[in-house]
C-alpha cells in the first residue's frame, strides 16, 4: 500500500490536469453560487420588508432555499471530482477496492456494531468495498439521526453519529461481544467515581478495566466475556487503537461482534465532498481527502488485521 | 428510639452490602480462575503431541523435552493449589519458549505441516492464557484493593479473608513475536 506523500505525489502529478480543469469550472461555479445569493438574499430582503414581521421565518426560508439550490449547483462538479479524483485515488490505495459514489453501508451493519442507538434517519454516501491484503473491508460515510421529542412537545431529528464508518473481517475468533467507546465520565468525574458510573450502565455489558493506563484513559471497555476482552484487545491492539485516536484527533468507537471489527470515527462534516470556496490544488485540502482515505483504508495493515497467526485463517 | 432503630437497619444494610461486595469480589476471583485453569489444561493437552513431533528431530534438547513433559505431569496432579498452578504456568512458558527458539535451528522441522498447525494452536493458547491472566490479576487487584481499603479491610479481617497473588508477567510475553517471526 502506498504511503501518504506517495499518494500526495499522485495527487498532483497524474491528477493534475483534471484538477485543473475542475478548478475552472470551480471557480466558475464560486461564481454562480455568489450571484444565486446574493440575488435571492435582496429578494429575501424586500419580501422581509414588505411583511416587517416573520423575520425568523424568511431567514429560515432562505437557508433552505439556498441549501436546495447550492446541491443542485454543485451536483455535476461533486459527480465529476468523485469519480476524477477520489476514485483514482483509492484504486491507487487499494487495487481490488470498487467505489460507489451514492453507496453506503447498510443499516443493518451499523445496528450490528451495536455501537449506537436504532438510527430513525439513515443515509450516507462514498462507499468502498473490497479486499485489502485478503482481507474484507467495506467503509462509506455515514450519518444517523434519531427523533427525539423536544422541549415544545414536537420531534427532532438529533445526529446520533456522523462521520466514517468502517467494518472489516478480524483474525481472531472469539463468541461474545466486546465495544470500546470514548470515555467521557473517567475524565469528568476521576477514577474512582467515573469507574463506578461506568460499571452502572444498564444498557452495555460488563465493565472491563483494561491494564494500560493510557488506554483506560481514553477508552472504556464492555463486553459480555472479560477474558475473551482481553484476548481481542492485547497490548498492541490497546496500542494501536490510542495512535488511531491521536492521529485522527477525532471520536474513536470501535466494536467486536461476530468475527467482524466495526470502527466509527466521528467527522462533523460530509466527507469526500468537494471544496467549491477554496481551491482543489491547496495543499491542505488535498491532504484531507488523502489522509482520510489513507487512514480508512490502511486499518487493515495498522491494525494488522491481515497477520493470520492464529488458527482462524 | 425510631431514630435509633433507622439507625440500626442503616449501620446493618450497610455491612451486609460491604460482606456481599466482599464475597462477589472473592467468587468473581475464583470465576476467572476456572478459566485460566481451562486454558492452561488447552496449552498442557498441546505437550504431548509437539513433544511427539519435535522429538523426532531434536537430537540435543531432549533434556527440555523432559522437562516439558515433567511439568505436565506436575500440573495433573490433583491437590494443587492457585499458587502452585501460577508458579508451574511460568516454568511452562518458559520451557516452551526454548523449544520454540530451538525449533528455529531445524529447517526441515521448521517447513513441517504439523508443526505449522500445532505452532498456530500454541500460538492461539497463549493468546488465550494471556488475555485470562489479565483478567485474573484484575479480578485478584480489584479483590486485594477491598481487603487492604477502608472501611471493607475490617470486614475482610474479620470474615479472614487473605490477599491473593497475581500472575507475573514477564515482558517478553507482553510481545509474542518469537512465535511470529517462524513463519517468515
Amino acid at each position: 500500500m502506498k504511503n501518504i506523500s506517495e499518494l500526495t505525489d499522485y495527487y498532483y502529478k497524474e491528477l493534475f490536469p483534471l484538477l485543473q480543469k475542475l478548478e475552472t469550472d470551480r471557480t466558475n461555479l464560486k461564481h454562480r453560487v455568489i450571484v444565486v445569493g446574493v440575488i435571492i438574499g435582496a429578494i429575501a430582503i424586500i419580501i422581509a420588508s414588505i411583511l416587517k414581521s416573520h423575520f425568523e421565518i424568511v431567514i429560515f426560508a432562505y437557508i433552505g432555499i439556498m441549501t436546495i439550490l447550492y446541491k443542485s449547483m454543485t451536483k455535476d462538479y461533486t459527480a465529476e471530482f468523485k469519480q476524477g479524483v477520489i476514485k483514482p485515488l483509492i484504486g491507487e490505495i487499494g487495487e481490488k477496492l470498487i467505489y460507489s459514489q451514492d453507496g453506503y453501508l447498510s443499516e443493518l451493519i451499523f445496528e450490528r456494531s451495536t455501537l449506537f442507538n436504532k438510527a430513525d434517519k439513515f443515509s450516507g454516501n462514498d462507499l468502498v468495498r473490497g479486499e485489502v491484503d485478503g482481507v474484507n473491508i467495506e467503509f462509506s460515510d455515514i450519518h444517523a439521526q434519531e427523533k427525539r421529542k423536544n422541549s415544545k412537545g414536537g420531534s427532532e431529528l438529533i445526529t446520533i453519529f456522523k462521520g466514517l464508518f468502517i467494518v472489516s473481517e478480524f483474525n481472531k475468533n472469539f463468541i461474545g461481544k466486546t465495544v470500546v467507546l470514548p470515555d467521557s465520565a473517567q475524565g469528568t468525574f476521576g477514577n474512582i467515581i467515573g469507574n463506578w458510573l461506568q460499571s452502572k450502565n444498564a444498557s452495555r455489558d460488563e465493565l472491563v478495566k483494561m491494564d494500560s493506563v493510557e488506554f483506560e484513559k481514553e477508552f472504556v471497555v464492555y463486553s459480555s466475556d472479560q477474558i475473551e476482552a482481553r484476548y481481542i484487545l492485547s497490548h498492541s491492539l490497546m496500542e494501536k487503537f490510542l495512535q488511531l485516536k491521536n492521529r485522527s484527533q477525532r471520536r474513536v468507537s470501535i466494536s467486536f461482534v461476530g468475527s467482524k471489527i466495526y470502527i466509527a470515527i466521528s467527522y462533523d462534516k460530509d466527507l469526500f465532498e468537494p471544496v467549491v470556496f477554496s481551491s482543489l490544488l491547496d495543499h491542505k485540502t488535498a491532504m484531507e481527502y488523502v489522509k482520510t482515505l489513507h487512514l480508512a483504508i490502511g486499518v487493515v495493515k495498522e491494525l494488522k488485521l491481515n497477520e493470520k497467526i492464529w488458527s482462524k485463517k | 428510639m425510631s431514630t435509633t432503630l433507622i439507625v440500626l437497619i442503616v449501620i446493618a444494610l450497610i455491612l451486609v452490602l460491604i460482606y456481599n461486595s466482599l464475597v462477589a469480589k472473592k467468587n468473581q476471583v475464583e470465576n476467572i480462575f476456572a478459566s485460566v485453569d481451562t486454558v492452561l489444561k488447552k496449552r498442557y493437552d498441546l505437550i504431548p503431541n509437539l513433544v511427539a513431533s519435535v522429538g523426532k528431530y531434536m537430537e540435543h534438547e531432549k533434556s527440555l523435552l523432559a522437562e516439558v513433559t515433567k511439568l505436565r505431569a506436575d500440573a495433573s496432579r490433583p491437590n494443587i493449589n492457585e499458587a502452585q498452578k501460577i508458579a508451574l504456568d511460568a516454568k511452562v512458558s518458559s520451557a516452551l519458549g526454548s523449544i520454540m527458539v530451538a525449533v528455529e535451528s531445524y529447517p526441515e522441522l521448521k517447513a513441517n505441516e504439523t508443526m505449522m498447525h500445532l505452532q498456530r494452536s500454541l500460538n492461539e493458547v497463549e493468546e488465550q492464557i494471556s488475555a485470562a491472566r489479565r483478567a485474573y490479576n484484575q479480578a485478584v487487584t480489584d479483590y486485594n484493593n477491598a481487603i487492604e481499603m477502608i472501611p471493607t479491610s475490617i470486614m475482610a479481617s474479620i470474615i479472614n479473608y487473605k490477599r491473593k497473588d497475581v500472575f507475573i508477567v514477564i515482558e517478553s510475553q507482553r510481545e509474542n513475536v518469537s512465535v511470529k517471526e517462524l513463519f517468515n
